[in-house]
C-alpha cells in the first residue's frame, strides 16, 4: 500500500490518489476524451503500478507523473497523455523560469555593474543604484511572467533560443514605444501632467521649461523614447511672446526716458495694443509694414510726441527687445538641454530618452530657436560636458537650408561646426525620394522626424489621409537573428529565404499577439499619452474607451541585425566586399520590406522593416550562436553582430563609398535607419570637411546619418577634443596629479575653465 | 558622488572621459557599455575621405 508520497522540495505528505485521479480528468477535458469514471480507472491503475515498485520507500512526484503519463498511454488515452505531457513541460519551464528568476535577482541586488555584464545591457540605466536596480529587478519579473504566460509556445521558444528578439519585451504587456510630441497642440490651451495643470506658457523659458516636463511626462506611459517633431516652430511661438512683452517693456522705458517721467509702463502698454488692434498685427522680431506706422501713430496720437521722435523710439525699442529676447531664447535653450540631462524619469533610474527635430523653420522666431538651441548644445554641461541627452536632428532640405542661397543656410553651416565638437546634430535627408513624397512645404507636420536612436513613422496604411509625422509612434517591434538563419541553411540561398519566410510570418504573428494586448487598453492607463491627447485621434476617445483604432495610426515593425555577416555566410563576403553581393544584400532586404507592406495591405496596418539598433542585442544573438556553431570566420568571429545593414565597423572602406553602399537600405527601411562615418579628431574639426560628408549623405539619398569622431574630455582642466594619451592642454596623463599653480596659469589663458571640484 | 580633490593631489586618480555614440545614443562614458558595444567600439577603424 503507498502512504506517502515525496514532495519536489523532500518533504514527505501523505498519499492522496484523489489528487492523481483529477488532475488525470483535467487533461481529458483538455483533450476531449473520457469522462470522471475513467479518470479514476486511470488513477486505480497509476496506483497499482506504483505499488509494485515502491515497496521500501516512498514514490516522488516524478515517478508518479511518470506512471500517469504511461497509465493514460495504456488505457488508450493518446490525446490526454499528450496534453498531460505538455502541462507537465510547462510546470517543469515554470519552476526553472522562477529558479532562473530568482538567480537573476540575486545577481542585480549582490554584482557590481562593472562586473555583471548583464546589468550593464541597457547603458543608461545605473544597475549600481537603489532605483537602477529595482528597475531591473522589475523588468526580470516581467520578463519571466510574459515569457510564460503571454507567449505562444514557439513565440517563446524562438526568443528564448535567439532566433529572435523581441524589444523591451519587460514592457511587453503594459505598453507602446515611442511618440513623436506635437508640442505646439499640447501647449494651446494648457495641460496637465497627471500632478498638476499648467496654464498656456507666455515665454520661451517656460516654453522650454514645459517642453522638457512633456517629454518626461510622456516617458512615463511608454518604454522607448520622446520626441519632439517641430521643436523649431514650436518654441518659435514662446520667441514671439518674450519679444512681444519685451518690446512693450523697452518702448516704455524709452518712452519714460525721452519725457523723462517715470510709472508710465502701464499707459505706454495700452498705446501698443491700440497700435495692435488698429494694424491687426503683434510686435515681432522681423520688421513690420503694418504694425511700425501704427505703432508711430498710436504713439503720436496718446502722447503728443513728433512723429520722428515716435520712430526713433520705437527702433530703440525693437532693438532692446531683440538683444532681451536673444539673450532670454539662450538661457531658455541652456535650460532645456540641463533639464534633460538632469531630470529623472522611471524612479530616478535614468534621464529621460529624448529627441528634438528643427532646422527648417525660416521665421526669425524660429532661427532664433534653432541658432540658440545649437549654441547652448556647443557650450556643454556646467563643467563643458558633452550633453547626453536630447538627440539633436537637423532637418537638412533644399531651398530650406541646404544651398547656399538658402535662407537657414546659416544655420546649417553652424550645426556642422557644432556636431564636429559634440557629436551632434545628427541628420535628417527631406530630400531623399522616399522622405520627399510626404513633404508639403508650410505643413511641417509632413517633414519626416526621427525618435530616438532611429525610429521613423510617417507612411499611413490605415488611414491615408493622416501620412504625418505628429502624435504618432512605433508600437512595438521584434528582430530576427538572420545570421542565424544562413547558418541553419548552410549557404543555399533557397533554403536561408525559406527559413526566412517562415521567420517573417512568425514575428508577424507575435507583433499582432501584441497588438492584441495593447490594443485592449483603455485612455485611463495612460493618463498623458491619451488623457492629455497627445496620440493622434486620442482626443475621439472617452476614458473608458479601449485604444485599439487609434493605435493602429502607429507602426509594427519587424528588424532584422547583422546583414553583412548573413551575407558572407550565404554567398562568402559582404556587400561592402563585392558588388555583386552588395545586389544580393538589397535582395533579401527588398524581400523583407516587401513582405512588410504585403501584411501591411492585408491587416490594414502599418507593417514597416527596421534597421534595428542592436544595443545589447549585437553580443546576445551572437554568444547564442557561437555556441552552436562556434567560431565561424567572418561571421561569429568577434563579440558582436554587425549593426542592422551596416558594413562592419572593422573594414577598411572610405566614407564616401560607405555613405553609397548603405544608402539604398535607407529607402527599403521604413521603420528606421541610420548611417554613420568615423572620422578621426583632425577631419572632424574641419568644417568644410565635415560639411562634405554630410552632403555626400544627402545627395546619395541617405535617410538619417550621422558623424562618429572621438570626444574625450579633461574633468581637471576642462579640454574637450581628441585626448591621446597626454592631455593637450594641461600636458597630464590620465590619473596624473597637476600642480595647482599649473591649473592656475591655465586659467588666465582659458577663462571659460571650470573650476575643476572632483570628479563625478 | 563628487569628491572634493584637495589642492596638493589635483587630478590624481581621475581619467579622461571618452564620449562615443552606439546605435544613435551618446551613452555617458564608455564604463557602462556592455562588453559588445565595447569590443565594436574597439574595433572600429576611420573612414578616408578619399
Amino acid at each position: 500500500m503507498i502512504h506517502s508520497i515525496i514532495k519536489r522540495d523532500g518533504r514527505v505528505v501523505l498519499y492522496d490518489q484523489n489528487k492523481i485521479a483529477s488532475a488525470i480528468l483535467r487533461a481529458m477535458e483538455a483533450s476531449g476524451e473520457g469522462n470522471a469514471a475513467d479518470a479514476a480507472r486511470v488513477a486505480n491503475a497509476v496506483q497499482s503500478a506504483l505499488q509494485g515498485r515502491f515497496r521500501e520507500t516512498p514514490p516522488n512526484i516524478e515517478d508518479i507523473q511518470d506512471q500517469v503519463e504511461k497509465q493514460l498511454m495504456n488505457h488508450g488515452f493518446n490525446s490526454a497523455a499528450k496534453s498531460y505531457i505538455l502541462y507537465r513541460a510547462n510546470r517543469t519551464r515554470a519552476r526553472e523560469a522562477n529558479t532562473s528568476l530568482m538567480k537573476t535577482i540575486d545577481e542585480i541586488t549582490n554584482i557590481d555593474a562593472r562586473i555583471s555584464d548583464m546589468k550593464r545591457d541597457n547603458a543608461n540605466i545605473d544597475g549600481n543604484t537603489a532605483m537602477g536596480s529595482m528597475l531591473q529587478i522589475g523588468s526580470a519579473g516581467a520578463k519571466a511572467y510574459n515569457e510564460m504566460y503571454l507567449l505562444r509556445p514557439e513565440h517563446a521558444r524562438a526568443y528564448r533560443e535567439g532566433d529572435i528578439h523581441i524589444h523591451d519585451f519587460d514592457f511587453y504587456s503594459l505598453t507602446t514605444t515611442c511618440c513623436q510630441i506635437d508640442i505646439l497642440k499640447l501647449f494651446h490651451g494648457g495641460f496637465s501632467t497627471g500632478h498638476g495643470y499648467l496654464r498656456e506658457p507666455k515665454s520661451i523659458q517656460s516654453y522650454a521649461a514645459l517642453a522638457a516636463i512633456a517629454i518626461q511626462s510622456n516617458q512615463n506611459d511608454q518604454h522607448g523614447g520622446q520626441s519632439i517633431p517641430n521643436f523649431d516652430y514650436g518654441m518659435a511661438e514662446g520667441v514671439a511672446k518674450t519679444y512681444r512683452k519685451a518690446f512693450a517693456r523697452t518702448l516704455a522705458n524709452a518712452v519714460e526716458d525721452f519725457l523723462d517721467q517715470e510709472d508710465l509702463a502701464e499707459r505706454v502698454r495700452e498705446v501698443v495694443s491700440q497700435a495692435e488692434d488698429a494694424s491687426g498685427e503683434h510686435p515681432r522680431l522681423e520688421n513690420q509694414a503694418a504694425f511700425d506706422p501704427a505703432m508711430t501713430e498710436s504713439l503720436c496720437r496718446n502722447l503728443s510726441l513728433k512723429e520722428a521722435d515716435a520712430a526713433r523710439l520705437i527702433a530703440r525699442a525693437r532693438r532692446r527687445a531683440a538683444k532681451i529676447t536673444q539673450a532670454d531664447t539662450y538661457q531658455a535653450m541652456e535650460g532645456f538641454v540641463h533639464n534633460l540631462n538632469t531630470m529623472h524619469s522611471r524612479a530616478g533610474a535614468q534621464t529621460p530618452f529624448s529627441s528634438i527635430n528643427y532646422g527648417t523653420d525660416t521665421s526669425p522666431e524660429g532661427r532664433m530657436v534653432i541658432r540658440n538651441i545649437l549654441l547652448a548644445l556647443d557650450a556643454g554641461l556646467g563643467h563643458g560636458e558633452t550633453c547626453i541627452f536630447p538627440i539633436h536632428i537637423f532637418k537638412v532640405k533644399e531651398g530650406v537650408n541646404y544651398n547656399d542661397t538658402d535662407p537657414n543656410y546659416d544655420l546649417f553651416r553652424l550645426s556642422c561646426k557644432v556636431s564636429a565638437r559634440r557629436l551632434f546634430p545628427n541628420y535628417v535627408f527631406l530630400d531623399a525620394p522616399y522622405n520627399l513624397q510626404y513633404y508639403v512645404p508650410g505643413r511641417p507636420e509632413t517633414e519626416v522626424a526621427t525618435m530616438g536612436c532611429r525610429t521613423r513613422v510617417m507612411g499611413n496604411v490605415y488611414d491615408p489621409t493622416r501620412q504625418i509625422a505628429y502624435s504618432r509612434g512605433n508600437l512595438s517591434f521584434t528582430s530576427i537573428n538572420l545570421p542565424r538563419l544562413a547558418m541553419e541553411a548552410q549557404g543555399d540561398e533557397g533554403l536561408f529565404y525559406e527559413k526566412l519566410d517562415g521567420m517573417l510570418n512568425l514575428v508577424a504573428q507575435q507583433l499582432l499577439d501584441r497588438f492584441e494586448i495593447q490594443a485592449g487598453k483603455h485612455v485611463y492607463n495612460f493618463p498623458f499619452l491619451m488623457g492629455q491627447n497627445v496620440w493622434l485621434d486620442a482626443d475621439k476617445l472617452t476614458v473608458q474607451d479601449d485604444l485599439r483604432e487609434v493605435l493602429k495610426h502607429s507602426t509594427l515593425s519587424i528588424g532584422f541585425i547583422s546583414l553583412a555577416e548573413t551575407l558572407t555566410a550565404v554567398y562568402g563576403a559582404h556587400h561592402g566586399q563585392d558588388p555583386a553581393i552588395q545586389e544580393k544584400g538589397l535582395a533579401m532586404i527588398s524581400h523583407m520590406r516587401k513582405f512588410c507592406d504585403r501584411i501591411s495591405q492585408e491587416h490594414k496596418m502599418n507593417f514597416t522593416l527596421l534597421a534595428t539598433p542592436a544595443e545589447g542585442l549585437a553580443g546576445r544573438f551572437i554568444r547564442m550562436d557561437q555556441q552552436r556553431y562556434g567560431k565561424v570566420p567572418g561571421i561569429t568571429d568577434r563579440e558582436y553582430y554587425t549593426n542592422s545593414f551596416h558594413i562592419p565597423v572593422w573594414f577598411p572602406i572610405s566614407a564616401y563609398d560607405k555613405i553609397r553602399l548603405e544608402a539604398p537600405y535607407h529607402a527599403l527601411c521604413n521603420a528606421g535607419h541610420i548611417s554613420y562615418v568615423e572620422l578621426d579628431g583632425d577631419t572632424a574639426k574641419n568644417v568644410e570637411a565635415f560639411e562634405a560628408v554630410v552632403r555626400w549623405m544627402h545627395d546619395a539619398g541617405v535617410g538619417y546619418g550621422s558623424i562618429n569622431h572621438p570626444v574625450d574630455r579633461d574633468p581637471v582642466c576642462g579640454y574637450v577634443g581628441v585626448i591621446g594619451d597626454v592631455c593637450p592642454r594641461c600636458g597630464r596623463r590620465e590619473g596624473e596629479r597637476i600642480p595647482q599653480e599649473r591649473l592656475e596659469e591655465l586659467k588666465k589663458r582659458y577663462p571659460e575653465m571650470p573650476a575643476f571640484q572632483g570628479i563625478q | 558622488m563628487t569628491m572634493k580633490q584637495t589642492n596638493e593631489k589635483l587630478g590624481q586618480g581621475v581619467g579622461f572621459e571618452r564620449i562615443r555614440r552606439i546605435t544613435g545614443y551618446l551613452v555617458g562614458t564608455m564604463d557602462k557599455w556592455n562588453d559588445a558595444k565595447r569590443a565594436e567600439e574597439r574595433d572600429r577603424v576611420k573612414h578616408g575621405l578619399k
